[in-house]
């Protein structure tokens, strides 16, 4: 398998290689949809130049980046482009040897159940065989790589593919079952952007159920594990940011990384949810409101912690959707991380109610989305509302997709234990429904 | 008859000597005199004049404003400056206000005296042409390719320049059409820019405004003249309002200005001394102020005409004159160091050459080692953590 994703790798490599060359580097560089102020290259390319003349990089709003960051570019501004290919690469690789080890991880746990008769009879057609799950890593890697958000997201040098490739690496190192380096990629993501907290819960139940030990609150060694787990984690978290201290010998990256993500006190249109609110609310209640969106994105993690504990990495992969739909400055990128794993459940086709709509909804808005910039910034015929329509659209696109992957992932669970066709007590055919 | 004979001749004789002496004694006073005329003719340093003619302030009831400047305009075309070397700015337009009983007149006097409008009054920059950019520009010579000449203040380093500004003003700053202002440091460093680029000989700058003295405070460029109608602390009155047309119709200190211009005809040897006596405390309820220390001939030499005409000394005689080398007016009077001119250059060109070769850019700014020994310290545990300790011995 390592020749066709090698051949992938090229073939993602030449279309960056291609398109870095050509006119539209600027023009994709400049989107608002690709670069947010978080993970925009212009401003990592302006705190290093602050840098050099002597200034704090944080001084002022400009600069969003953590200090690893200014150290991982000060060596290697010139050789940018290579420094994102490379990044791409890395998570395209990361992300195929996970889907890998997990497939085998899913093809056991199938025998293992088949063997116990947890199994209905009937659902022969749902079990997953190797023959059609052996191609899955290599579509992942194809889904992740050729995507025309990942491409785009990486010709406009944005560093969201570096969040991508720690989440990667992340998620590589929790399914090989090192919880050692699971924590300490979370922590560095973490650090990046707040928001791979919530992949805590996931990795945690993940590696619990790989050391066989049970999910249940009275049990002793779950919270061994637990606190093990989470001391690693806040520990290489705490070092981190010490070290980050060290770099510029002050505590400003804090206030001008987490204080940003959290404040949002940049109203930059974006495809994300938060822009549009703010600019109309009043200062009294702002406060309030970024709480409340902000709590949005956290707030999912222990419903579905507990409706999905014996699919931690189904769970992984809704929460890194959420994130990526409820953070405050959503980019492409961070989408393309979690389309990158669709594949993976491509045995849940059948249960699917509305791809047909929602992919063409997100097609279209992808499509529509610089049209309406177009139209709003440059023409002056549309105003702030239609590009806020086509966000929330895009949005209601993907929250449908993740619900509808979520929603046809616990039938096929129910048919599996319950068989395919069910009965009433009456004996006339039943639906399934979603409570 | 042989004794008369000798006696007129003798007489004849006397008297011729005497005509002689006479008349080489008048040819020396002659000389001696056309000698101080010709010194004379040295004695200011500029050959042309212009005059910048500014009004800041819009709306009707700042009547006496435009009917200042255009007082001033009037003495200054009267005295000889022509048209094309005036640039007026008159910020709004009082002949023809709806308001203005008398459609095409500015009148100064009350009872309708004097009509400052005329008919051949030609404004250069009207109404909201008369920002501060505009006035700026002007002065500093920075204008668009496309503004006409009648818009530009084409002076050079042999012009005497006239700039006169009347508004409403305060401590440091006066305020143009309502909405924006020029500060002193503002002026000083567009005067200061005119001397740089040898754009005026000598300036006098006039004011009329409230705290007006301010406005002078802060030039420092040379050969500058300066006087304002009050000083700081203190407002500048108006003089008289009319009652038939509503409003009043100067302000005192240029009033008193005009008056004092009515008297001076080009061939007028007024100087400066008595231009700053022109309006005593008694008559303008201000004190009015000036500024000398920046001008190199002292003001009892310089003539009003110097700035407030165009006054072109010709005198046509026979003799010859002989010029000296060392003519004592022209050499004391203009001091060695000031303008004395070093050679004009232009400005310090790009550095091309290092441009081409695009030398890569030096980092100043490196990661402190600690940092960077931290970093790896805490890579290499991880690594190892991982992998095992075993791995240690391929290292080392």
């Amino acid at each position: 398998m390592a020749a066709p994703l090698v051949l992938v790798i090229l073939v993602a490599v030449t279309v960056r290689a291609v398109l870095y060359r050509s006119s539209l580097a600027a023009f994709i560089s400049e989107r608002v949809e690709v670069a947010s102020p978080l993970n925009a290259w212009k401003r990592v390319v302006e705190g290093l130049a602050l840098l050099d003349l002597g200034v704090s990089p944080y001084s002022g709003a400009i600069f969003h980046e953590t200090p690893l960051i200014i150290y991982l570019f000060h060596f290697l501004i010139e050789y940018a482009e290579l420094v994102f290919m490379i990044t791409d690469v890395l998570t395209a690789v990361a992300l195929y040897l996970a889907i890998q080890d997990f497939n085998k991880v899913v093809f056991k746990k199938q025998k293992l159940l088949i063997e116990l008769d947890k199994y209905a009879p009937d659902v022969a057609e749902l079990i997953q065989t190797p023959m059609e799950m052996h191609y899955i890593p290599l579509k992942v890697a194809l889904f992740y790589l050729l995507n025309p958000y990942t491409v785009m997201s990486c010709v406009a040098k944005s560093t969201c593919a570096i969040n991508n490739t720690v989440i990667a690496f992340f998620i590589l190192a929790t399914i090989k079952g090192s919880a050692f380096l699971s924590a300490v990629f979370l922590a560095l993501a973490t650090y990046q952007s707040l928001y791979p907290l919530t992949l805590f819960a996931p990795a945690l139940l993940y590696l619990l159920q790989r050391q066989f030990i049970p999910i249940k609150l009275k049990s002793k060694s779950f919270w061994l594990y637990t606190m093990q787990y989470a001391a690693l984690y806040l520990c290489s978290l705490v070092v981190i940011i010490c070290l980050s201290f060290f770099l510029l010998n002050s505590w400003d990256f804090i206030p001008s990384v987490y204080g940003f993500i959290l404040s949002v006190p940049d109203l930059t249109p974006n495809i994300g949810l938060f822009w549009y609110f703010f600019a109309e609310m009043f200062e009294h209640f702002s406060l309030f409101f970024v709480c409340v969106f902000q709590i949005n994105v956290f707030f999912y993690t222990i419903p579905l912690a507990i409706k999905l504990k014996e699919h931690p990495v189904f769970f992984m992969f809704v929460q890194i959707a959420i994130i990526s739909i409820f953070k405050s400055y959503p980019t492409v990128g961070d989408i393309a991380l979690y389309m990158a794993f669709l594949p993976v459940w491509s045995h849940l086709y059948r249960f699917l109610r509305n791809i047909f709509i929602l992919s063409c909804v997100l097609i279209v808005c992808s499509l529509l989305f610089p049209v309406l910039w177009h139209l709003w910034i440059y023409a002056g015929s549309a105003n702030s509302n239609f590009y806020y329509a086509i966000t929330l659209t895009f949005n209601i696109g993907q929250i449908l997709l993740i619900s509808d992957y979520f929603y046809a992932f616990l039938r096929r669970e129910y048919y599996l234990t319950h068989g395919l066709h069910l009965t009433r007590q009456d004996g006339t055919e039943a639906m399934l429904v979603l409570k | 008859m042989a004794a008369a004979v000798p006696a007129v001749c003798r007489i004849r004789a006397a008297a011729a000597a005497a005509a002689t002496l006479l008349l080489g004694c008048c040819g020396a006073a002659l000389t001696s005199s056309i000698q101080d005329q010709a010194e004379q003719f040295f004695r200011s340093g500029h050959t042309n004049n212009w005059a910048v003619l500014v009004c800041t302030s819009r709306f009707w009831f700042n009547y006496r404003h435009v009917a200042n400047t255009l007082s001033v305009y009037r003495s200054v075309k009267r005295l000889g400056i022509p048209d094309s070397h005036i640039v007026l700015m008159l910020a709004d337009d009082m002949a023809c206000n709806p308001r203005n009983p008398k459609p095409a007149t500015v009148f100064s006097h009350k009872n309708m005296e004097l009509n400052v409008y005329g008919d051949d009054v030609e404004v250069d920059y009207r109404s909201y042409e008369v920002t501060v950019e505009n006035f700026l520009r002007v002065l500093t010579g920075r204008i668009p390719p496309s503004t006409p000449r009648s818009k530009r203040l084409l002076s050079d380093d042999r012009s005497n320049i006239l700039i006169y500004m009347t508004g409403h003003g305060g401590n440091g700053f006066l305020k143009f059409q309502d909405s924006e202002e020029i500060t002193n440091v503002e002026l000083a460093d567009a005067f200061e820019q005119m001397w740089q680029k040898r754009r005026y000989n000598e300036l006098l700058f006039i004011i009329d405004t409230c705290q007006g003295a301010s406005m002078y405070e802060r030039f420092y460029s040379p050969n500058i003249m300066a006087l304002a109608s009050s000083q700081v602390g203190e407002d500048s009155l108006s003089h008289q309002p009319d009652l038939g047309i509503g409003v009043h119709l100067m302000d005192r200190y240029t009033f008193y200005v005009l008056e004092f211009l009515e008297e001076i005809h080009p061939a007028s040897q007024t100087n400066m001394n008595d231009l700053f006596q022109v309006c005593p405390k008694s008559l303008c309820v201000s004190t009015p102020g000036h500024r000398t220390d920046l001008f190199q001939r002292d003001p009892q030499n310089v003539l009003i005409t110097d700035f407030f005409g165009s006054v072109r000394k010709v005198e046509i005689t026979t003799e010859t004159i002989s010029l000296d080398h060392d003519l004592a007016g022209f050499a004391s009077k203009l001091p060695k160091d000031e303008l004395a001119t070093e050679p004009l250059k232009y400005a310090e060109q790009l550095p091309v050459a290092q441009i081409i070769h695009q030398k890569p850019k030096q980092k100043d700014w490196h990661p402190p080692g600690g940092f960077i020994l931290g970093l790896w310290a805490l890579i290499i545990m991880v690594f190892f953590k991982t992998y095992g300790i075993k791995h240690m011995k391929h290292i080392f």
